[in-house]
């Protein structure tokens, strides 16, 4: 009896898949004609007319101008062109103060941005938080929208489509993908925030010729995602509860002593970035009623300031460890460091590579390349990419 | 009145910014079947009358930068009128808003004075303090300070008010004073090519000597020559109504939208020689 719903499910499977053959072929430039597509796709002719006759239907491709006759004579094809602007796409990502989200079309290029503060938003209200983002960018709809992605922080379960834990906004076991599916109505798609930041880093970043890819994140916490291969692999994530120590730089509870978010996290850098600078009264870091930012302590060791030097070196060491764990265990061809410490600039980046240089077997670290990212926004853009992957094979 | 009306408050509807605005409502509001009714006081800045806007008759409310104080703002969405604004936010409140993205621009804008033309002594020409465009624009220039490590003085943070005479005025002084420099910011294009035309006045070679750039985008830069970001007014007026709109149709809208803007570089910047 089950026969039948599996067969039509099967055969609705198939016909995605034959179409999302189709649309990469001419997303990516292979094929533009309906024989072209044919021979590349190895589909059969009517197939593919047929296909491509439902790719017209929906928008997605347009009839443009003619190519040549082949060298047999016969009617000049039709080329055919994809459509970037024929749906659009949302992604988000959920991050320590408020949800970012951006509103894209299919060939990546964001629309709009819409975001929305957390306001310390725990639970049930985060929901709501992520809903008024979404509602944000529905307002700037041009075309229908396709589908959602959606990066959050902790440990996630892409398939289930259910973030399993994510303790800064107090979640556990929440179905997010279908509760948002069953308000919006398209899929949605979720992912681990790094690991959709490595997944924007490798797809729209500056390093080429890249197979297998890490990104580290350092913010309020470390995250490493990875790209494995040239396919995104879910197991990454945070690991600033990592025990890196047996002792902390700063007085934390006796809990998280030693761990990595206490050498690298935020708030602890901030606390020792204070104790620095009472031991060097002429600092120009900004006073502990001042806003302090990673572009405050670039500026001041810029400067030759002796507590964002020594800070500034701290760090480096601590993250040395994180890029020779990364780069021992897997080998990438590229390391990413992304988030607000990317602020701290080159010289930060170029210490922390001399500094895993010398824990490494030297060959090792020769062999990788190296970048920064400042940009702010990369998980929700790796949220889009990943999306667009999933629903259309694009990217 | 039968409600398909939106409201527009407003202080001097025609100014650049103010006019493109209400342009680009005015377009998306007509698709719609809705008419503009525009309540802009402050026609005549030295008597400015009040806002008098009978908002409880509108469909919605659009508001143009701080045109309307907190307690009026909080008055409409108790109404239960819908309400969206332009360029401004009220933190105690959770009405939407849509902004240029004000922190990329001035971004774009320095990167390309001191990576491309390699001017490193800055002077910024601020706008209105206390408008969130403004200090948005005046905060990004002083992270982006830090970024590049530049040597800007406080007496080169000058007053401008959005206003070309208040720029060019604070811009003579500082010539005056005998200060010295290579490039200016300012936040907004048509400060920035009042101080183009003051500097030229007082015998300094735009771009040679000095380059100049702005924030926002207009044929008025482009005659000049002024390389600035292009924030798309209009296109922001449009966005704006149409949050607005989704709002009067039942979607529950907070927080902020941000338009992504666009370097345009021309005659007023070039590398150093």
């Amino acid at each position: 009896m089950n026969a039948r719903p599996t067969n039509k499910a099967t055969h609705r499977q198939l016909r995605q898949h034959n179409q999302q053959l189709v649309l990469r072929a001419i997303y990516n430039g292979v094929a533009n004609s309906r024989a072209a597509l044919a021979q590349e796709t190895g589909l059969a002719k009517p197939t593919v007319s047929e296909l491509i006759g439902e790719l017209i239907e929906a928008g997605l491709l347009v009839e443009e101008g003619h190519g040549r006759s082949t060298r047999e004579g016969g009617k000049r094809p039709r080329l055919l062109k994809f459509v970037p602007q024929a749906r659009h796409v949302i992604g988000l990502s959920v991050n320590d103060d408020h949800v970012m989200g951006g509103l894209s079309d299919l060939s990546g290029q964001v629309v709009a941005w819409h975001y929305v503060a957390l306001d310390d938003a725990q639970g049930e209200a985060v929901i709501e938080v992520i809903r008024a983002t979404i509602n944000g960018l529905l307002a700037q709809l041009d075309a229908p929208l396709l589908c959602i992605g959606v990066g959050v922080p902790g440990v996630v379960d892409p398939q289930a489509g259910v973030v399993q834990y994510a303790p800064h906004i107090g979640w556990r076991e929440v179905p997010l993908a279908r509760l948002l599916q069953q308000h919006y109505r398209v899929p949605v798609y979720l992912a681990n925030s790094t690991a959709l930041m490595a997944m924007a880093e490798y797809v729209y970043g500056p390093a080429d010729q890249v197979s297998s890819f890490a990104a580290v994140r350092v913010g309020a916490s470390v995250g490493v995602g990875l790209v494995i291969n040239g396919a995104i692999y879910h197991g990454g994530g945070e690991i600033g509860h990592l025990r890196l120590a047996d002792y902390s730089p700063v007085e934390v509870a006796p809990d998280v002593i030693g761990r990595l978010v206490t050498f690298l996290g935020w708030p602890y850098v901030r606390q020792r970035a204070a104790v620095l600078r009472r031991a060097y009264p002429a600092s120009l870091l900004p006073g502990d009623d001042a806003p302090l930012t990673y572009l405050h302590i670039h500026y001041a060791t810029v400067n030759g300031d002796a507590a964002a030097l020594a800070l500034r070196d701290e760090l480096s060491q601590s993250l040395a460890q994180v890029f020779a764990w990364i780069i021992g265990l897997l080998r990438p061809d590229h390391v990413s460091l992304a988030g607000p410490i990317a602020d701290l600039g080159e010289p930060f980046l170029a210490q922390t590579i001399a500094y895993t240089r010398a824990l490494l077997l030297p060959d090792l670290v020769e062999r990788v390349t190296f970048s920064l990212s400042t940009s702010p926004n990369l998980v929700a853009l790796g949220a889009i990419a990943q999306a667009l992957h999933l629903e259309l094979g694009l990217v | 009145m039968n409600g398909k009306y939106l409201g527009v408050i407003t202080n001097n509807q025609h100014s650049v910014f103010q006019r493109n605005v209400i342009a680009g409502a005015r377009q998306v509001a007509a698709a719609h079947g809705y008419d503009l009714i525009i309540d802009s006081y402050a026609e005549d800045e030295a008597h400015p009358r009040p806002i008098t806007l009978d908002y409880r008759r509108m469909a919605g409310v659009l508001v143009i930068a701080n045109a309307a104080p907190p307690d009026l703002l909080r008055a409409i969405y108790e109404a239960g009128v819908p309400l969206s604004l332009v360029s401004h936010a009220e933190p105690d409140l959770p009405v939407p808003a849509v902004f240029a993205d004000n922190a990329q621009g001035i971004g774009q804008l320095v990167r390309h004075l001191v990576e491309v033309c390699g001017r490193r002594e800055l002077v910024f020409i601020r706008g209105l303090r206390g408008q969130r465009d403004s200090d948005e624009r005046e905060a990004a220039f002083a992270r982006e300070v830090m970024r590049y490590n530049l040597r800007v003085p406080s007496a080169h943070l000058l007053a401008g008010d959005f206003s070309a005479e208040v720029a060019a005025t604070a811009l003579q002084s500082l010539i005056a004073s005998g200060a010295r420099f290579d490039g200016v910011v300012a936040s907004d294009y048509l400060m920035g090519i009042a101080a183009v035309e003051t500097l030229r006045a007082h015998g300094w070679r735009v771009p040679d000597e000095v380059a100049v750039v702005g924030f926002g985008d207009g044929p008025e830069a482009e005659v000049v020559g002024l390389t600035t970001v292009a924030a798309d007014v209009v296109e922001q007026g449009r966005r704006a109504t149409r949050q607005l709109l989704s709002q009067i149709e039942g979607l529950t809208i907070c927080g902020i939208t941000l338009l992504s803007v666009r370097l345009i570089v021309r005659a007023s910047s070039i590398p150093r020689t």
